[in-house]
């Protein structure tokens, strides 16, 4: 494509009548680099390999800047396609966390399966076998005005996490759904995955050591090479238009569940020959950026560079080289591998799974090999279509942002205390941001693989017991509340990492380590940026803060994440929503405890004081229509000693049942102990164990300050309550558990809240149903 | 004591499946549908385990139900050897013709409608822990061989076809005059209540599980393999607090077992 010579206005017409995003100096700088002309793949792929999906240009700074990625027991940091931390001197956890956005919002359906597709093979790459997913959702107003297209976005990506997860056969272990009217034309869709692998069977994602020197092969595997999911990381890069939307479909990437399922026991078998043959192999998975991206990185990683001809590409029609270079097909491997290797490995895809036979066209085939040069060239036709220095293509490249505070006026509402307040209850809890969310995760296949311990709604996290004739257990939950966000995204970025740490402990698993997808608008914009970058502080300050258990002062490392900008409309961006992912470890899955209660009796004990924190509160939005100013905050030393105790408690045997206190605060927490199943129990609350006599009964009851409701072990109540002041921690006594089937609440003798168990129930469980009908 | 596990491109379940098998004492081998379908004579029983074998293109099962390995489980079926479906393996099973054991295709599980008090509540796929009433005399069938009639069973389901229909008039009477109906949907008195939650797919009958008329071939939609240890157990479930005894669904495996260990 002609560059040089031309006016900045010529240039910029020829890079958008190819499709292409990247700004003229970008265009530019490459021409420059190259001394010529780019060819269209070589703009294609750069295009690609540099945009703000693939490159992190606006954000990687900020996150260098910042974020904790390092720890004792992290095996390896965000380097790859996954993270990867110690549970022991043997066995590992695999985690990734990725953002599928954009695509979700224009094809719900394909988008969010092709989410849950492209982070399970982030962490099977790495060699592990996946256990378990995760989606923490956003959805825009089911009662405003997109309520229809808000529904039917959310009933299409819920459709798309089942289909796809269930078929391929991951437990859906956990995740969240929060409604708001920031998401109306930009919904979230991120997807978490874990994985299992043993220390010393690690793969990485780089060509080994002499892979030049020997001319190792480049093979890919799988589905043969179509136009799907073409610009996907561009197109993920750039404000969504409604007049783009049909444009934008074909950046859509297709699901194949079944093709997934069998790619990954042919993988184990491709493991299974490295390991027993003791040769060290690349192996990656081809996501955004598609083939380039994947080829490239492996290369450049490992400091050679490599000869790809397409004619030996598996592809579904004769497409053009540009095409083949960046389609984002799915439900395909790169392998890296010796020549003495070769015919084992075609043997495995193509012979013993029957890859062409099981679906049409897909196979492994060789493409390419590793040279010692520092080029990326690749041929088609016998025409040399990208020849450019493969360290300056995956390279990317860096863009300062600018960033100016977000002014918003905020103010405390001045609100009359409720006067009926069984009828505050009752509307809170069928709100559809607090309503049981089993209308959902019944269609989650939570039990495929026979590891799960304690599964969505049982608890605030989900566990799994992923090794046989182990005890241990990986306990993983996620959050982030974009009402907070709205007021503070650096509070929301500090209570969503304190949040999913509070969830893990809740069960009485260690927080172990931590992911984040960052989801913000244009990052062009400075306010939107600052957001980012605010959001970034919070997080930090929170891992460092509350350090890992029993390495104080050592943050609790964050091993993967992603960064998803861009999400907005014209008419605005989503609330700043940084999501956290913890995972947790727990010894013995046999001391792991749920939030259901458990015998009439025991005494009902609450950690954690309450504070005038009500800004973004459920009770503030849904009763009065406000958002408030006073954001919960994260009190470090003391969220740090909650955890560690609640911990501590539950590993002595102390406990019988937690639940954190989150989103409608105390009263929401109690009341969830007693809805769920069996919901056969009740409770008595008294608000003067509470300790807060200057506190407004509704702001006791609905304060989203952080904090624990504990319900003892029968004589235990003493030993827990020195485990507390261990902790420094004030054991607050507050009621216990009833016979009677019902929610009892009272404050100075006068009953507030009297509400028939059933008649609560009916409402909890029907308010997310009626919000996605 | 060999068991075949069935493996098609799709099935999701064996793994969990191998480790039931073989922690009650069998030795379990993951067989991939691709292998010579000779080498199945030398196994002492089989389990076709849940999955979307083949994408459930056509309907759940109908393909798998057409390859070569099928018609050679025909033979050890006709032979005695016990043969298990579970979830996705019963559709199979259907699809093949081995259930409920006319040689024909003359029943289906379609896709779940969940109905209660008239109105369809949900339809499709569902997955929970559900309870199983055994309505079969014990040694009727292979994989119930040990249970007592009327026992019942926490297991959970994963599925959207479960809902067992047939056009054939007279079938399910039959299926219940021959003791062919193996298990039921239950709520946890043990009572058959016809309306969802408790028939939790709609399935005529409240049927989960049948067997053919000789007993040795089952088939089944919840998933024993996913109720083996106390540990797996749903938070309601008072047996948890022993995470290390035996779970429901282990009563399958032993039942196999000793269906094997009585044959010979």
């Amino acid at each position: 494509m002609k560059i040089i010579g031309l006016a900045d206005q010529d240039v910029e017409a020829n890079l958008r009548g190819a499709g292409i995003g990247m700004s003229v100096a970008e265009a530019r700088s490459i021409a420059e680099i190259l001394g010529r002309d780019p060819t269209l793949t070589e703009l294609f792929c750069y295009d690609a390999m540099w945009s703000e999906h693939c490159s992190y240009k606006s954000s990687r700074a900020t996150l260098k800047e910042f974020l904790p990625t390092e720890g004792p027991n992290v095996v390896m940091g965000p380097v790859e396609d996954s993270g990867i931390v110690a549970i022991d001197d043997q066995w590992c956890v695999v985690i990734s966390h990725e953002s599928h956005n954009h695509p979700s919002q224009i094809l719900p359906n394909e988008g969010a399966a092709t989410g849950i597709g492209g982070i399970v093979r982030d962490v099977n790459c790495m060699g592990a076998t996946v256990v378990a997913s995760a989606d923490p959702l956003r959805f825009g107003d089911p009662y405003g005005p997109k309520a229809s297209k808000v529904r039917w976005v959310a009933e299409g990506v819920v459709d798309g996490i089942w289909q796809y997860g269930n078929a391929l056969g991951v437990p859906n272990m956990g995740g969240d759904i929060v409604f708001n009217e920031s998401f109306d034309d930009n919904c979230l869709v991120n997807v978490v995955s874990i994985g299992i692998v043993r220390r010393d069977q690690i793969i990485r994602s780089r060509a080994p050591q002499g892979a030049g020197e020997k001319g190792y092969d480049v093979i890919l595997v799988g589905k043969p090479t179509d136009s799907s999911g073409l610009g996907g990381v561009t197109f993920a890069s750039e404000a969504l238009r409604a007049e783009d939307e049909e444009a934008n479909r074909g950046a859509v990437q297709i699901p194949d569940p079944f093709l997934k399922n069998v790619l990954f026991k042919a993988n184990d078998d491709l493991f299974r020959l490295v390991r027993e043959s003791g040769i060290v192999i690349g192996f990656k998975d081809l996501g955004g950026g598609g083939f380039t991206c994947a080829t490239s990185e492996m290369g450049a990683s490992g400091n050679y560079g490599m000869e790809i001809n397409l004619d030996d590409m598996h592809k579904a029609a004769d497409f053009p080289p540009e095409i083949l270079s960046i389609a984002e097909t799915q439900e395909r491997f790169l392998i890296v591998s010796p020549p003495e290797l070769r015919e084992r490995i075609l043997q495995i895809y193509n012979q013993h799974w029957d890859l062409p036979n099981v679906y049409e066209g897909a196979r492994a085939s060789v493409v390419g090999k590793i040279n010692t040069g520092d080029r990326f060239r690749v041929t088609h036709k016998g025409v040399m279509v990208c020849d450019v220095p493969i360290q300056h293509l995956t390279g990317g490249i860096r863009y300062k942002r600018e960033e100016k505070p977000r002014l918003r006026s905020l103010a405390e509402p001045v609100i009359e205390e409720p006067v009926d307040y069984n009828q505050t209850m009752l509307k809170i809890l069928g709100s559809p941001n607090i309503a049981s969310r089993e209308h959902v995760y019944r269609y989650y296949d939570t039990e495929v693989m026979g590891n799960s311990v304690i599964r969505p709604g049982e608890a605030d996290s989900g566990l799994i017991a992923p090794v046989r004739g182990e005890k241990f257990g990986v306990a993983l939950a996620v959050d982030s509340n974009p009402f907070y966000g709205r007021i503070s995204p650096y509070w929301a970025g500090a209570t969503a990492v304190a949040e999913a740490m509070r969830n893990v402990a809740a069960i009485g698993a260690v927080p172990s380590t931590l992911t984040d997808c960052l989801n913000f608008g244009n990052p062009e914009k400075p306010e939107a940026f600052w957001e980012f970058r605010e959001a970034v502080k919070g997080i930090a300050d929170s891992c460092k803060k509350i350090w890992l258990k029993g390495y104080p002062n050592q943050p609790v490392p964050i091993v993967s994440g992603n960064v998803s900008f861009y999400n907005e409309s014209p008419e605005g961006s989503v609330d700043p929503s940084p999501v956290v992912a913890c995972v947790g470890i727990i010894k013995d899955v046999g001391k792991a405890v749920t939030q259901n209660l458990k015998a009439a009796g025991d005494r009902l004990f609450l950690i954690g004081p309450r504070f005038d924190e009500l800004g973004g509160s459920e009770y503030y939005r849904t009763i009065f229509g406000v958002t408030g100013k006073n954001v919960p905050l994260v009190r470090f030393d003391l969220d740090r000693n909650m955890i560690y105790a609640v911990i501590e408690a539950i590993d002595q045997g102390l406990v019988a049942a937690c639940h954190d206190i989150s989103n409608g605060g105390l009263a929401c927490t109690s009341a969830e102990m007693a809805l769920v199943r069996p919901a056969r129990l009740g409770f008595e609350l008294d608000l003067d164990g509470a300790a807060e006599p200057g506190l407004r009964t509704d702001k006791v009851l609905f304060s989203e300050s952080a904090g624990f409701l504990i319900e003892a072990r029968q004589g235990c109540e003493e030993k827990l309550r020195a485990v507390l002041e261990g902790f420094s921690l004030e054991a607050m006594e507050v009621g216990r558990v009833t016979e009677a089937r019902k929610m009892v609440v009272r404050r100075k003798g006068k009953a507030l809240i009297d509400l028939d168990l059933d008649q609560a129930r009916a409402v909890w469980t029907n308010g997310l149903a009626e919000a996605m009908r | 004591m060999k068991i075949a596990v069935m493996q098609f491109p799709g099935t999701n379940c064996e793994h969990e499946t191998l480790v039931a098998v073989n922690a009650v004492g069998m030795k379990g081998e993951i067989f991939r549908w691709n292998r010579p379908a000779a080498e199945l004579s030398g196994f002492d029983g089989f389990i076709v385990p849940g999955g979307f074998s083949y994408q459930d293109r056509v309907r759940a099962g109908a393909i798998a139900s057409k390859e070569p390995v099928m018609d050679a489980l025909r033979e050890e079926a006709e032979r005695g050897k016990p043969i298990i479906g579970i979830c996705n393996g019963f559709q199979i099973l259907v699809e093949t013709g081995l259930l409920p054991g006319t040689g024909k295709i003359d029943m289906a599980l379609a896709q779940n409608v969940m109905v209660s008090g008239g109105r369809v509540m949900r339809r499709g796929y569902y997955c929970d822990w559900v309870n199983l009433r055994h309505d079969a005399l014990p040694k009727r069938c292979s994989g119930s061989f040990m249970i007592d009639k009327k026992a019942i069973l926490q297991i959970p389901i994963a599925h959207g076809e479960g809902n067992l229909v047939t056009t054939t008039p007279g079938l399910v009477d039959r299926l219940k005059d021959e003791d062919q109906v193996v298990f039921r949907y239950c709520d946890p008195a043990g009572q058959v209540v016809n309306e969802f939650p408790v028939n939790v797919n709609g399935s005529t009958e409240s049927i989960a599980g049948i067997c053919n008329p000789e007993g040795n071939v089952l088939g089944m939609m919840p998933h024993p393999e996913r109720a083996f240890f106390a540990w797996q157990l749903p938070a309601y479930d008072p047996r948890k607090a022993r995470p290390d005894d035996p779970g429901p669904g282990r009563m399958v495996f032993e039942s196999m077992k000793r269906f094997i260990e009585v044959r010979a």
